[in-house]
């Protein structure tokens, strides 16, 4: 029987691998401890300070509510919806999350109203053109964390090189600097247009709503819209006119601002933190920070709100959540994190704190003429993909095509 | 007593030293303990997560995640419908084909080299298993980087080399057709090692008596490598090309990091497409529809290649 | 695994690596063959190269539009900052990474192992039925799996946990192991087997004295596949843990990237340490595959 004790022997060994994996280690993570509320949290990595301004918060919190716990997730952009869609398939959504779009999370019922976690006075004070943009069919289900306006970063070297002497206001005026920036040659680009899949979105909203277009409102999405046309047809001349710098179409936004912080760009829009990445990587850089140039040359500038948003789940934690949100976005803790990622305040004092701040006037200044993506539209998150996935055929293809297309996406979707 | 050559004759032999007869129940009980523990691997881990994907197929799931009830046959009426399906899929069987053909021929000539003595071959040897280590996604941006124009060191040494005039370089990765191509080399890179390896181990079982038998006989080199040592190669070839073809197919992070900033379906593949669809439009219902079809069309591949090749005839 | 003496009746033959080695090669063809290797050795490590280069470099040099073949400066410290930074607990992750990838290589190897030997040397209803389900288990598109796998972890309560990323490596890895095997135990000659058991050994003595030792070279290359597939693994890891310290490297990596700027010379540094052990695990392993073994022959 020498055989059978043989398979014995295996059956035994591979019984005890699977034991000792199941049960050699424990969730060390797991919540809950000390029988107290624990709150999942689940953010995305705006610099590399986030994860360590979001522990400072947390640290705070807890002190101040011991029976309280904060588990604290970071992700990277990239992976950030993955994540959320994972959890919320296995319906353990975070019980707060900071994200994009939230109409769509609203739209399927899992979002707490805003007003019922976070106490009165401290809903008061956003700023209501904000809150604007966090509302569904007139309940507001999300908090605007951070906002960002854009403005036109110009390098003042590049444009007296290439003889214009004042920095455009309008498309006309903007040809004509690019063109001339991009004829000193040696590699130099007039306008730094990336319409690649990082954040087409933002670069189409520069052109077409500076255009006089539209992107819809709360109950439509309406990209293959006549208003649009110009902005699209602008974008092919900068093309065409050799304004830009080589293959827009596919160029991302990060690793082009990264060429225009280093003096190879005349131009490009950049947000509040752009601010920062020059100070830090080439603080001898002579550059100004102008309104984006228009059609007509009216102001305009692109806003765009992060939210923190609360996940229903069972129900239980909308004391803990209303805690915490009251918390964060009470005086110093608030101002202080925005501070430190760059970003624009969405509450009245908060901008009344950081309103001083010289980095950041340039962007208070525009802010009031902000336009902002329908993001109320449940639609928008799939108006997003669709920009990314197919805005930059810009480049190659008739403006009406790409149009249609992002729209026929759009309304598949 | 002379070794019989391994391989493909042994299949001839009887495959019991006593061949009682037994029930096939009885058989199938007695090769449950050595199995089992595999077969409880996979149907417990693997059955679960894969059931949903067929399940999610034929559901309507919204862009957050929810289960908006079933939805028929509409998703897979979706892929099929879209568009750019059928280049997609086209591309999916040049990338396969191309990588792993170019793959094997490069590998049989590597392993070759590895096989042969010569001063600091061990340090040649650990050098080709550097791509097996690293990730493949971080070998891909590491290609991606140096592809980049302005920042790309690939760039600069193709502008110092004269072969690129504009200053800040070509864009590689900026357009659809010369993304695809850099991909196809990395793929091609990064599967090397596994392949080599799997070849060196086979060359490294071929009874040296066959060498031995075959220069007696007076065969050249060459005619000793296709006539002796690529026959005894088969079973491993067979298998390093089967795991090839679902690796490469299968294969994303190359495709994403090489083609991820240029827009439109010109460099997608089924597997990107699959990435897209969950990442980008968050359809997941619609990707799993994808996934399924991509599920079947790699079956079919397979099962058409373990019947043409047999790799498991020796048993 | 332990290694076992190789059972009576067998030799090592030297004769085949004699042939390759005391062969006799003319001088030219031995700088042949050595221009040959140092051509393969430039191509394999180029990348790594530009990936090591990067890793000393600082943020802002790494994403400098004048790129330098060499870096100009040698930032050693980064090796030492990459180990405290806000970021990620890398110490942790890296624990992570090599407790995940070592006990599922060795689930793979205990489970697979009897399976590859089994299919490969005997006959049995459902064989190739049991091939081909192993295999089919590769052919699911990880991204898509994922959902699943966390709902199912989530019900068993192993989710964040290095037991469920065990079981998920060792489950989607363990069909190429079983086959890359399964063909090496299939090309050892029948007679080898059956002259022991002949002799009275039982199927495991059969196994693990005498099949084993032949396969040597085909258990490594299953073991590395395994090691390696294990040790990069992102999308399930991605989901499953939530917990940074419980994250392998793979996940790690990606908390590197920032919105608008990513730590680069991280996230080389980061891969660059992450190769090492794997490097290592196949020096300490290669001389098997080498073929100091060999199928020789049967007196």
């Amino acid at each position: 029987m020498k055989t059978l004790r043989g398979i014995g022997v295996v059956a035994l060994a591979a019984t005890t691998a699977l034991t000792l994996a199941s049960c050699g280690f424990s969730n060390d993570g797991g919540g809950g401890e000390g029988g107290g509320t624990s709150l999942d949290l689940l953010v995305p990595s705006y610099s590399d300070n986030t994860k360590s301004l979001w522990e400072g918060v947390i640290e705070g919190f807890e002190e101040e509510n011991p029976d309280i716990d904060v588990n604290l997730e970071v992700q990277s952009w990239d992976n950030l919806e993955t994540v959320i869609a994972t959890k919320i398939q296995g319906g353990e959504a975070p019980d707060i999350y900071n994200g994009g779009p939230f109409a769509s999370f609203a739209a399927d019922g899992l979002l707490y109203p805003a007003e019922e976690v976070v106490s009165p006075e401290v809903f008061a004070d956003f700023q209501e053109s904000f809150i604007a943009n966090e509302q569904l069919e007139g309940t507001t289900y999300a908090l605007p964390l951070i906002a960002s306006a854009r403005a036109l970063f110009v390098n003042n070297e590049l444009l007296e090189q290439a003889g214009v002497t004042e920095p455009p206001t309008d498309w006309d005026s903007l040809l004509d600097a690019a063109t001339k920036v991009s004829a000193l040659g040696n590699g130099i680009a007039g306008y730094g247009m990336p319409l690649g899949s990082e954040e087409a979105q933002a670069e189409a909203a520069v052109w077409l709503l500076g255009g006089g277009g539209t992107f819809g409102d709360e109950s439509e999405i309406t990209i293959d819209d006549p208003s649009n046309l110009p902005g699209a047809e602008q974008i092919k001349a900068m093309i065409d006119a050799g304004a830009t710098q080589a293959d827009p179409g596919s160029t991302d936004r990060s690793p082009l601002m990264d060429i225009f912080v280093q003096g190879k760009i005349g131009m490009q829009v950049g947000l509040p933190p752009t601010v920062g990445q020059i100070e830090e990587n080439n603080p001898d850089l002579d550059y100004s920070i102008v309104p984006i140039p228009t059609r007509d040359g009216s102001p305009f500038t692109l806003g765009v709100a992060d939210q923190l948003m609360a996940f229903e789940n069972d129900g239980d934690k909308q004391e803990a959540i209303t805690a915490f949100f009251d918390y964060f976005f009470t005086g110093d803790v608030y101002s202080d994190w925005v501070k430190a990622e760059g970003f624009l305040p969405t509450t009245k004092s908060g901008a009344e704190t950081l309103g001083g701040e010289e980095a950041l006037a340039p962007f208070l200044e525009v802010l009031p003429d902000a336009q902002f993506y329908p993001t109320t539209n449940a639609k928008w998150s799939a108006t997003d993909a669709a920009f990314k996935a197919l805005f930059g055929q810009l480049q190659t293809q008739p403006a009406e095509d790409v149009l249609q297309q992002i729209q026929a996406q759009v309304d598949a979707g | 007593m002379r070794a019989e050559p391994v391989g493909a004759e042994a299949g001839t032999r009887p495959l019991r030293p006593a061949a009682r007869p037994r029930s096939r129940g009885r058989e199938f009980l007695q090769a449950l303990p050595w199995i089992g523990p595999a077969l409880a691997l996979i149907v417990g881990v693997v059955f679960f997560p894969a059931g949903v994907m067929f399940y999610n197929s034929t559901r309507d799931i919204s862009a957050s995640g929810v289960d908006r009830g079933s939805a028929g046959l509409s998703n897979f009426a979706e892929v099929f419908a879209f568009p750019y399906f059928w280049p997609i899929l086209g591309r999916t069987i040049v990338w396969v084909v191309v990588v792993v053909v170019v793959t094997v021929v490069l590998s049989l000539a590597l392993a070759q080299l590895l096989d042969k003595a010569f001063p600091g071959r061990r340090i040649v040897r650990l050098a080709v298993i550097v791509p097996w280590a690293s990730s493949v996604v971080m070998t891909t941006m590491v290609v991606y980087y140096g592809l980049e124009p302005y920042f790309g060191i690939i760039n600069t040494f193709l502008v110092d080399l004269g072969l690129i005039q504009d200053p800040e370089g070509y864009g590689w990765t900026r357009n659809a057709g010369t993304a695809f191509a850099w991909s196809i080399a990395v793929a091609i890179f990064v599967s090397l090692p596994f392949t080599s390896y799997t070849i060196l181990a086979g060359l490294a079982t071929v009874p040296s008596e066959v060498l031995e038998a075959a220069k007696m006989d007076g065969a050249g080199p060459v005619r000793t490598y296709f006539g002796v040592v690529l026959p005894q190669l088969r079973a491993a070839i067979a298998v390093a090309v089967l795991i090839n073809i679902i690796n490469v197919f299968n294969s994303l992070p190359i495709l994403r990091v090489m083609t991820g900033s240029i827009p439109g379906y010109d460099a997608d593949t089924v597997m990107t497409m699959i990435f897209k669809y969950i990442q980008n439009q968050h359809r997941l219902d619609v990707a799993s529809a994808l996934s399924v079809v991509a599920f079947v069309i790699v079956i079919l591949i397979v099962a058409a290649y373990l019947r043409v090749v047999k790799p498991m005839r020796e048993v | 695994m332990a290694v076992l003496a190789p059972a009576p009746g067998l030799r090592k033959t030297d004769a085949r690596r004699a042939h390759y080695t005391e062969d006799q090669v003319s001088l030219p063809r031995m700088l042949l063959r050595m221009a040959a290797g140092l051509v393969v050795l430039v191509v394999f490590l180029l990348p790594y190269a530009i990936m090591f280069f990067g890793s000393v470099k600082t943020k802002a040099q790494i994403r400098s539009v004048d790129p330098t073949y060499f870096p100009t400066e040698w930032h050693w410290e980064n090796y030492v900052t990459m180990w405290s930074t806000p970021e990620t607990p890398l110490v942790q992750n890296l624990i992570s990474t090599i407790v995940i990838s070592v006990f599922a290589t060795l689930l793979v190897l205990a489970v697979a192992l009897p399976a590859a030997y089994y299919t490969a040397r005997f006959r049995f209803p459902g064989r190739m039925v049991f091939l081909f389900l192993v295999i089919v288990t590769q052919m699911l598109q990880p991204a898509v799996l994922t959902s699943g796998l966390f709902r199912q972890f989530l019900a068993l309560d192993l989710i964040d946990t290095w037991a469920a990323m065990i079981l998920v490596n060792a489950a989607f890895n363990l069909s190429f192991a079983v086959w890359i095997m399964h063909s090496f135990f299939a090309g050892i000659p029948k007679e080898v087997d059956e002259a022991a058991q002949i002799d009275g050994a039982s199927r495991l003595t059969v196994l693990f004295r005498i099949s084993l030792p032949l396969v040597w070279p085909g258990i490594v290359t299953a073991i590395v596949f395994t090691f390696v597939a294990c040790w990069n693994e992102f999308a399930a890891s991605l989901v499953i843990l939530s917990t940074a310290g419980n994250q392998p490297l793979a996940v790690a990596l990606t908390k590197f990237v920032g919105q608008y700027e990513t730590s680069w010379h991280y996230v080389f540094g980061v891969s660059i340490v992450a190769i090492i052990p794997v490097v290592v695990l196949f020096m300490l392993i290669e001389k098997r595959l080498v073929g100091g073994l060999t199928t020789g022959s049967v007196k």
